[in-house]
């Protein structure tokens, strides 16, 4: 493949936008890695299967292995380093830590990018939902350490933290 | 020995390492990136087994780009070597690159590199590679057939090893009993399947000539002295570095042909080298495990006293002995540990390891024993049926209880609490009880309750290893301690932590001992520059030789802290405490001096040094295991609900009383435990690698191999009984592994139970149960 099969396209990521040349099998994950220098994009399975590559497009969850980058002109991506910035203060961050949902780290940013828009959904409905909803609400992620037990009390605690403070 | 107040030790610290690992700063192998770096990918074997007739490199010529490819022709001269000292040990190698012949699908036959990861692949995959099939040794049958010729040229047969263990009088046992009971049971091939694949870069400054490779591994330390006596390179000049690493259970706790291969590789091409294996390949050619099929004869009193037992064990390990546990780990382990936590005197054990050409076996948390313990402790209720008594009467009627106790291979079982485990796990599940016995008349929900009791051996020692004659001979873990001017300090550590948590807990426990604040600990692991000489990270040896060694390293430093503290106060050394940053007398605690007065003395202000006093503030300490190792205990329990009309399982319950002696962080060890279980439920449920009768593997992707998610995995209910040992400094024992030792026993004698059948195999998936529970439709 050489310079004449790259097309530009324009993305904008965690706020800044630039135009980068990608070959049309180019993966949002790849590009995202290498071109934007994103460390907290994770390839995990590279076929849409564990979660943990998941980035926001548009505002939406989307697996970043399973969207090419040529399909993303001109659209708005938010990864993990966009959440709490270096000292990880975004409140699913903090409670991830107090709640031990993460222990070697590879799945988290996925989990994070995955269920930061479901907690502040749930915020804004002002319910804590029940254990059976939070698990679904992870169905698509996998973690091999924490046996998800972690995981889904700190979706827990960073609802309810929110729930009780605005009460 | 043991600190008399820890203030750190047991709290429920929150990880130092988080931050890093929750903002997306973390650097795993993927992030390694280095100027002129050419990126590597294998061509990997399609056939199971067959000559290598041809690599046609033709198509590469016009494909546009430079690429480099090296075959097992160019390693000729480089292998692998896993070998146990046994006489009854057929001798084998493994090539770097597969070398004439293929012996498993997902081999590695050629290296390929280009200037590009895309183009790597686009090259590697134009490369032609014409075969010329042999027969396939797909099955533990196969490998015992006569017929089907040996793996490998030398070979007389297709079993690495076969060898006995005993103790006692099994005759005698035999000729006691009032019953005999035989039964087979088999765990089937599954594997770590960390989240992270494996990966490799490696670079060789031409002006140095000093190697670096990064690798995600377990055990950097034993990766650099392979490819120092492989590739002939002075060890001194080689740092193997494992960056953050995404999981490893084990997986990663092999050195691996690749790690060899891409330094070499990266000397010859004299630019960085990067492999990241995807995850079809981490599925089909890293490391498999467990595929065990155990057949028990155990000899019974009329009154249910166990009296002696046999064992047959067998393991399907695949095409290649590995490093450093070699072929004859998993049946030997597995022989070692069959008598488990019940109080009898004889016993005989015949194990082999069965070559095939499948993926090679290697180690994955709990490392045989969660078969072992399947095997044992499914046979503990087949007993209890056979005999018409009670599955946790009959345990406690067996369970060991005096301590120490010498078991009939010799092996001294240092104090646990193996009895109280089962009776509280009784205590915490009589509603069940009560309510699987009431569903027993039902034909359309039946509820059934299981349990496992077991003994995990942890922190083996030197010892330990020198019997069992491995390539690996030590069991010892280094840390280096070092307080700095300005009293902060910072651990070397000879482990590598990928998800433990080390970070934290090694700077608790060093906290302790020094006075100062676990955050001014600053732990360095998983570099072989600057740490102390160790094997790395696996058989549940972190918290109590990494913890103790780190507290002896400590102890050495506080001793001289409080000589110096001692001087500025005019005071006895021996009334001295060190805590909160001071140093100050226990009887007069308001004459102090800050720590970081002492060690700013110490390494800069020399003159004020008592005399005879050198100055710095390092300390190095080397823990090995005790001889036997320490014995960790648990009783898991299992609760499962099955309708009957669809043969649906639901787990609605999963108990575990552990005891692994002082736990150094709460946090930390309820973790590791309920991490455990669910890979134990996932054994014991859902994950299963399947190869068809040529050796073709079945279960390449996520869609196929399935790991246990989020919804039909329970909460995991984790308590603790604290037994301190006496045999590690801190009176820790290993823990890391033990959550994945009982599930599957624990849930496939929740199935007999509720289905009143014999359950002789794990994984039990949804068609399993459907059929397991036919006669009740």
């Amino acid at each position: 493949m050489t310079q004449d099969t790259k097309t530009a396209v324009t993305l904008t990521v965690n706020g800044q936008t630039r135009t980068v040349l990608v070959e049309p099998r180019h993966l949002l994950a790849d590009v995202l890695r290498e071109g934007f220098n994103l460390s907290g994009v994770h390839i995990g399975c590279a076929h849409g299967a564990c979660g943990c590559c998941t980035v926001h497009l548009d505002g939406v969850p989307r697996l970043s292995c399973l969207t090419f980058a040529i399909q993303c002109d001109g659209r708005r991506i938010e990864t993990v380093e966009s959440l709490g910035g270096i000292d990880a203060t975004h409140i699913l961050q903090q409670a991830f830590k107090s709640e031990h949902g993460l222990q070697c780290g590879y799945c988290t940013p996925g989990f994070l990018m995955t269920l930061a828009p479901y907690v502040s959904r749930q915020i804004e409905r002002g319910e804590v939902p029940d254990e059976a909803d939070i698990r679904e609400a992870m169905s698509g992620n996998i973690c091999r350490c924490t046996g998800y037990h972690g995981i889904v009390a700190a979706v827990r605690k960073a609802i309810s933290s929110q729930l009780t403070e605005s009460a | 020995m043991r600190p008399e107040s820890p203030r750190h030790i047991g709290a429920r610290i929150q990880r130092f390492e988080d931050t890093r690992l929750l903002a997306g700063t973390a650097r795993y192998i993927d992030d390694i990136k280095m100027p002129d770096m050419l990126h590597l990918r294998f061509a990997r074997a399609q056939s199971a087994h067959a000559k290598i007739v041809e690599i046609d490199r033709f198509a590469l010529d016009d494909i546009g780009f430079k690429t480099w490819v090296f075959t097992g022709e160019d390693t000729r001269h480089l292998s692998m070597k896993a070998h146990q000292d046994f006489p009854e040990m057929q001798y084998s190698e493994q090539p770097l690159l597969a070398l004439e012949k293929v012996r498993y699908v997902g081999e590695p036959v050629a290296a390929v590199l280009a200037e590009d990861p895309y183009q790597a692949e686009d090259a590697a995959e134009q490369l032609f590679i014409d075969y010329d099939p042999l027969p396939v040794v797909a099955s533990m049958q196969d490998a015992l057939n006569p017929a089907i010729p040996p793996l490998f040229e030398n070979w007389t047969h297709n079993t690495f090893v076969e060898r006995q263990m005993k103790g006692g009088d099994l005759e005698a046992a035999r000729a006691a009993a009032h019953y005999t009971i035989r039964r087979r049971y088999r765990n089937k091939r599954q594997a770590g399947v960390p989240m992270e694949g494996r990966g490799v870069v490696a670079y060789m400054d031409p002006a140095t000539r000093f190697l670096t490779v990064w690798s995600s591994t377990q055990m950097p330390h034993l990766v650099r002295t392979c490819i120092s006596e492989e590739l002939g390179l002075p060890e001194s000049r080689i740092r193997v570095v494992a960056p953050d690493v995404g999981g490893g259970f084990g997986v990663k706790g092999q050195v691996f042909p690749d790690e060899v291969l891409i330094a070499w590789i990266a000397m010859q091409v004299g630019r960085p080298v990067k492999w990241i294996e995807d995850r079809r390949e981490h599925l089909i050619s890293s490391i498999h495990a467990r595929d065990h099929d155990h057949t028990l004869e155990a000899y019974v009193s009329e009154d249910g006293r166990l009296l002696g037992l046999k064992a047959d064990i067998s393991v399907d390990v695949g095409a290649y002995s590995t490093f450093p546990f070699t072929a004859a780990g998993d049946p030997g382990m597995a022989a070692k540990v069959m008598p488990g936590p019940y109080d009898f005197q004889a016993y005989e054990a015949t194990f082999r390891a069965l070559a095939s050409n499948k993926c090679p076996l290697g180690t994955y948390r709990g490392v045989a024993r969660p078969s072992a313990v399947f095997s044992q402790e499914r046979l503990m209720d087949d007993i209890a049926k056979e005999i018409g008594m009670d599955p946790f009467e009959f345990r406690l009627k067996n369970i060991i209880r005096e301590f120490p106790y010498k078991n009939v291979l010799g092996f001294t079982y240092d104090p646990g609490s193996y009895e109280q485990s089962i009776l509280q796990i009784r205590e915490l599940l009589k509603d069940d009880i009560v309510a699987a016995a009431q569903s027993r008349s039902s034909q359309s929900t039946r509820i059934g309750v299981g349990i496992a009791c077991f003994i995990e051996q942890t922190a083996h020692g030197t010892p330990d290893f020198a019997r069992r004659r491995t390539p690996i001979e030590t069991g010892y873990i280094g840390a280096h301690v070092q307080m700095a001017p300005d009293g902060t300090v910072t651990i070397n550590l000879g482990l590598q932590s990928h998800g433990q948590g080390l970070e934290t807990t090694m700077a608790q426990v060093a906290a302790d001992a020094l006075g100062v604040l676990p955050q001014d600990i600053f732990v360095r692991h998983g570099d072989t520059m600057g740490s102390p000489y160790s094997v790395g990270t696996w058989g549940s040896r972190g918290g109590p030789l990494g913890g103790g060694a780190v507290h002896m390293a400590s102890l050495q430093i506080a001793k001289k802290l409080k000589t110096i503290a001692a001087h500025f106060l005019q005071a006895s050394s021996d009334d001295i405490e060190l805590r909160d940053n001071l140093a100050f007398l226990r009887d007069d605690p308001g004459r102090s001096v800050p720590l970081k007065s002492i060690a700013r003395a110490a390494t800069r202000n020399v003159d004020q040094l008592p005399e005879g006093v050198l100055p710095g503030l390092e300390a190095e300490y080397a823990l090995d295991g005790p001889r036997d190792g320490t014995y960790a205990n648990a009783t898991h329990a299992a609760v499962v609900e099955i309708d009957i009309p669809t043969g649906k399982m639901k787990l609605k319950r999963f108990v575990v009383v552990e005891d692994c002696g002082t736990i150094l962080n709460p946090l930390v060890v309820d973790g590791q435990v309920r991490g455990g279980v669910v890979q134990g439920i996932g054994s014991a449920m859902f994950e299963h690698f399947v190869y068809d009768e040529e050796g073709q593997p079945l279960t390449t992707s996520f869609a196929d191999y399935l790991m246990p998610l989020a919804p039909e995995i329970p909460s995991i209910e984790v308590h603790h009984i604290e037994t301190p040992t006496p045999l590690t400094p801190l009176g820790a024992k290993g823990l890391g592994e033990g959550g994945a030792i009982g599930p599957p026993a624990a849930i496939a004698n929740a199935v007999a139970n509720a289905l009143d059948v014999y359950v002789p195999f794990t994984p039990l998936n949804a068609s399993d149960i459907w059929e397991l529970s036919a006669a009740l439709r």
